[in-house]
């Protein structure tokens, strides 16, 4: 909302620079996005150039058709010729003057010229000029009751600052100019004055035929009605506040309803009283297919959820969203029905959002707003209309069923206290309270202004409403801690810890979306309404995101990428989907890539595990290995451009795996006897089988049984291969003797033999 | 003969011979077996001299070993410094990988809180709207209802659009004091855009215990701003609404590149708006069974993303998810 702090401050007495209400209101009250500031440039004297003028002749330019040639008093005794190209004014006219040297808004500095041959000492303006409005199909003509030579800025809000204050759903109260000015109060000790408006005198009792069908949508309806209206332009003060607050002027009585609602918060719509049926106002709900075209020139079709203003026969207005065209005012229009009502929230929103029609007013209305504002909102318009547009009051109907009371709430003050923080003394929370309109007893009794009933129901409110005064002296603390503990959990150590085993591989982490356009298994979760398609269904695995960001990565042209990321992956279950934690990986290269960074995984977290051949519909048939915990192998030929590995592992199951603490071993007191031994076999023979083999043949003294070379060739015949691994013996009791030793390399020798066909080579 | 007139003899010709052949020739003249020194020791009668004679070829022997340390050392060197490189080439092997920014930003907060007695606690993305919004206490006509703000897997199943029903569980799974953060992925309907994601990360907070103020909120975010964004950082808060806190607030640090006199970044008011917080609405304890009179809390709710944003000058946060390696490896 955007508030003029002109007319703000014509509801509160404060001291304060625009500067510190805005820095305030931001601790207290609401956001405010910025400052903003239109019209004239109040410095260096530039705002005493702008003068109220008097045009005291006024024809046509020599030399020139569409300009006029004026001479205008501003007050400096001998008047000034100027030249002006505007014609909606003449001899007699009051008028904005802008004197050379004067910076206008738009950053022109005005200069003595000469135009056609004439001189021209100054600049006859328009409100566009000046940033008042939007008129500039002619200069703005002011009210003939000001002296020449008084400065402009006393007549109209030249400089204007404008605070644009973003509000809570909470707080509908903010959405006006007064309900701002009751918090600028309430911060800064500012007198507050009593809500605008007074009713004018009301010349006649004519009957008003309101009826309201449904009171729970419309709790409450005030009509007035007025003769005699002379539809018009707005004065410049009106139409400058409107523009400053970011609406459009209309005319007069539109805009009278429009100013009432930024002013004190609540909505209000008039309607040509010649054009109801009967004369008549009927709030109800509409009929299944019943139509209106509203004001913006769209036929809207409705149905029984949304409320209607309808007169004797047909909707008049969509309530609380928009008018009708049929009954809206025009410059004809002499008789105006004036409605102040209330609305119920939900409802609003809920026809608004199904029209995707929203309105200042729907706006309002949607967040809940005090329904005794109506008769006050009425009575400001209908001083503004008798002023403005020359009407005479001649009825009113208020129609309404039970207002909502304003119930007591109990507030502790040593509770509030407690909470917050910071000890407020008692009579000082009774003091903020009431700042705001809360009615406060010598007790502990609080009763609650109308404006905020719906926000402030519980004792906890109460607090807050003290609490948001004193936020700036809450001390900063910690909590005073009974019991203390503050640890990773050993699956978030796990994590940590794969994390950076990756890191150390020389992988690097990516980021991909959960969302995909399509997962490998059927059975993945589909979102039914997708933001986008390739945002359409939640993984299964991650190996398509990081191949994806693989081949980004080429596109650009960079080298050396192994990329891994942790993520959840979801799999289809019985109500929630079984939710994993998942390190996928992929790098540049063959298999032994993808593995390598899988051992090195598995050593970081001291896991032995039996790696077997393996299917995945991503990657390589023949090479490929699933480990218990996951699956490792090389990309399928044809999804990434050259040779790429991968892997992907469950966390929860490497947590599963891994040993809780490791214990001690003594590797040192008997050393180990190491020996080479290369044994040749069936090409289809696998090291892992001949290494399982000999370990379960020679006992637990063979250590390790490391494969470091695979050799084919001539020597070793068709169809075989040598595989040379290192071998370690070692007893944790004593020193092997090489006796000993030629003993398990015997039996290592004689199994594999018989189960492999395995010779022992030289 | 007078022995410590050779011994002194000997040290300076030791202190002058400058190679180890001239250090040699010292060593035979003054201790070898024809030497002065060596015939006086085989021919020494009394005790008192041949003490003295020891004393000095011990002298001399030490003085030689010495300058014999001394002149290697320096032939090394000299040897050495002809062995010349090129130092300014880059060094081989041990490429180590980057981790993401936010996972940085993401371990340094769990350190934070660690830090202060607070544990991490995991959370689930695919929700019940049971823990997203009735335990949060969101009114039925609360916007984040809608499925056009949230993702729906079905009436009741939906993608969590913040961290929050991590605290639900927590405060349902056991009594306070509760002092956890949760830190993870969520999701809105958010049109990608600079500052827009519909996939982003938050963290978390909840404290719970007998007599949690908003002071100690005060305090705790502050200590988590200044860890963030450096020492000298101040702290504010304003004023806010959220369903799940009351009163809620909003947290502000100090701008760190204008140290609050006012810039581009914090659109001239010297302050970063970082997210919401606030003490939690009796509501939400009474729904996990907690008494309000019993105890309080705070919570509060930021985005990473954010966090990681303002600190590093990111301009727009699609750059996160693109996994550029030349992004990547500058973190």
């Amino acid at each position: 909302m955007k508030v003029p702090m002109s007319w703000l401050r014509e509801y509160v007495e404060v001291g304060a620079s625009t500067e510190e209400i805005a820095d305030r209101l931001v601790i207290s009250t609401c956001e405010v996005e910025r400052i903003a500031r239109v019209g004239v440039a109040d410095d260096d004297g530039n705002l005493g150039l702008f003068r109220v003028g008097l045009v005291v002749q006024a024809g046509k330019h020599p030399n020139a058709d569409r300009l006029q040639l004026c001479r205008v008093d501003v007050g400096e005794g001998e008047p000034r010729q100027i030249v002006c190209g505007a014609w909606n004014f003449g001899e007699g006219a009051t008028v904005a003057v802008a004197l050379p040297g004067a910076v206008l808004p738009d950053g022109q500095r005005l200069e003595e010229v000469k135009l056609r041959g004439e001189s021209s000492s100054g600049m006859i303006l328009s409100e566009r000029e000046l940033e008042l409005g939007t008129d500039h199909t002619g200069i703005l003509v002011l009210d003939g009751g000001h002296e020449p030579g008084t400065p402009l800025a006393d007549v109209l809000p030249l400089a204007e600052e404008i605070l644009e204050v973003e509000t809570t759903p909470n707080r509908p109260d903010l959405l006006s100019i007064y309900g701002l000015a009751r918090e600028v109060a309430a911060i800064f000790g500012g007198e507050l004055r009593p809500l605008p408006g007074t009713d004018p005198e009301r010349s006649g009792d004519e009957a008003v035929d309101i009826r309201i069908e449904d009171l729970e949508r419309c709790p409450r309806y005030v009509g007035r009605l007025f003769r005699d209206v002379k539809i018009g332009p707005s004065p410049p003060w009106l139409r400058a506040r409107l523009t400053a607050a970011g609406m459009r002027p209309i005319s007069n009585v539109v805009d009278a309803t429009n100013y009432v609602m930024l002013a004190v918060g609540s909505p209000l719509h008039a309607f040509d009283h010649t054009r109801l049926d009967e004369g008549r106002i009927v709030v109800r709900r509409a009929t299944l297919n019943e139509e209106i075209k509203t004001l913006d020139g769209q036929v809207r079709t409705l149905t029984a959820e949304d409320l209607v203003i309808a007169d004797a026969s047909r909707p008049v207005a969509i309530a609380g969203v928009m008018g009708g065209e049929d009954s809206e005012v025009t410059d004809e229009t002499s008789e105006v029905l004036l409605e102040a009502a209330n609305f119920e929230p939900s409802g609003i929103q809920r026809t608004s959002e199904r029209l995707g029609l929203r309105s200042e007013a729907s706006g309002r209305w949607e967040k809940g707003i005090d329904p005794y504002l109506a008769a006050q909102a009425a009575t400001l318009c209908s001083e503004l209309f008798v002023d403005l547009a020359g009407a005479r009051w001649v009825g009113e109907s208020d129609v309404h069923g039970e207002l909502p009371e304003s119930p007591a709430i109990r507030l502790r003050p040593e509770r509030a206290s407690a909470l917050i923080g910071l000890e407020v003394p008692a009579d000082e929370q009774r003091r903020i309270l009431q700042s705001l309109g809360f009615e406060t007893s010598d007790g502990l009794e609080v009763r609650v202004p109308t404006w905020r009933l719906r926000d402030v129901t519980r004792e906890i409110d109460l607090v807050e409403e003290v609490a948001r005064m004193k936020l700036e002296e809450v001390p900063f603390t910690l909590p005073q801690r009974q019991e203390m503990y503050g640890r990773l959990s050993p699956e978030q150590r796990l994590r940590r810890d794969v994390e950076d085993a990756l890191l150390g591989a020389g992988f690097s982490e990516a980021y991909t979306p959960s969302l995909v356009a399509d997962d490998p298994r059927p059975d993945a979760l589909r979102i039914p309404q997708p933001q986008s398609q390739d945002m359409a269904v939640l993984r299964t695995t991650l190996l398509p995101s990081l191949f994806e960001a693989s081949r980004y990565n080429q596109s650009v042209g960079n080298s050396g990428v192994a990329l891994f990321e942790i993520a959840h992956v979801y799999l289809a279950a019985e109500g929630l989907p079984d939710e994993r934690v998942h390190v996928g990986g992929v790098t540049e290269g063959p298999f032994g890539r993808a593995k390598g960074a899988v051992e090195t995984i598995l050593r970081a977290l001291g896991i032995d595990a039996a790696f077997e051949r393996a299917e995945h519909e991503l990657l390589h048939p023949g090479k490929t290995a699933s480990l218990g915990v996951g699956i490792v192998g090389e990309v399928r030929p044809g999804l990434l451009e050259g040779t790429w590995s991968a892997f992907e592992l469950d966390l929860a199951a490497l947590a599963g795996a891994a040993p809780a603490l490791r214990a001690y071993e003594d590797v040192i007191t008997y050393p180990a006897l190491r020996q080479d031994l290369a044994f040749a076999v069936d090409e289809g023979v696998a090291a892992g089988d001949l290494a399982a083999a000999a370990r379960e043949a020679a006992g637990a003294e063979l250590r390790s049984m490391t494969p470091f070379d695979v050799y084919r060739g001539e020597q070793v015949g068709e169809g075989r291969k040598s595989i040379a691994f290192r071998v370690e013996f070692r007893s944790p009791e004593r020193t092997l003797t090489d006796e000993e030793a030629a003993g398990i390399r015997e039996r290592i020798v004689g199994a594999l033999r018989d189960r492999f066909g395995a010779e022992l080579r030289a | 003969m007078d022995a410590e007139a050779l011994a002194s003899e000997a040290l300076g010709a030791v202190g002058d011979a400058s190679t180890s052949d001239q250090l040699d020739d010292v060593r035979v003249r003054y201790l070898g077996r024809k030497s002065e020194l060596k015939q006086a020791l085989r021919e020494v009668r009394d005790r008192e001299t041949g003490m003295a004679l020891n004393a000095a070829r011990v002298r001399i022997e030490e003085a030689v070993a010495d300058r014999q340390a001394e002149l290697e050392r320096a032939e090394l060197d000299r040897a050495l410094s002809e062995e010349q490189i090129d130092i300014t080439l880059p060094g081989e092997g041990h490429h180590r990988g980057h981790l993401h920014l936010i996972s940085q930003v993401r371990r340094e907060v769990e350190d934070i809180f660690l830090g202060m007695g607070y544990e991490v606690v995991e959370g689930r993305e695919v929700e019940t709207t049971r823990y997203l919004f009735d335990a949060l206490n969101m009114p039925a006509t609360h916007p984040t209802r809608s499925p056009l703000n949230t993702f729906y897997l079905d009436d009741e199943i939906v993608l969590r659009s913040e961290t929050s029903p991590a605290q639900i569980h927590t405060m349902e799974q056991r009594q306070p004091p509760i002092y956890m953060v949760s830190l993870g992925r969520c999701y809105r309907r958010d049109t990608a855009d600079p500052t827009h994601y519909p996939i982003f990360h938050q963290v978390e907070g909840l404290a719970v215990d007998t007599d949690i103020t908003l002071a100690d909120l005060k305090g705790t975010l502050q200590h988590l701003l200044r860890s963030l964004f450096g020492e000298d950082r101040e702290t504010r808060l304003g004023t806010h609404f959220f369903p799940f806190t009351e009163p809620s607030v909003e947290a502000y640090v100090s701008c760190f590149l204008c140290d609050g006199s006012g810039c581009r970044v914090c659109k001239q008011s010297g302050w970063i708006e970082i997210g919401g917080a606030g003490i939690v609405d009796p509501n939400v304890l009474e729904f996990v069974g907690y008494d309000p009179e019993q105890v309080s809390g705070f919570a509060f709710g930021w985005g990473l993303e954010r966090i990681a944003m303002f600190r590093h000058g990111l301009p727009d946060l699609r750059a996160l998810w693109q996994n550029d390696l030349r992004l990547l490896e500058q973190f």
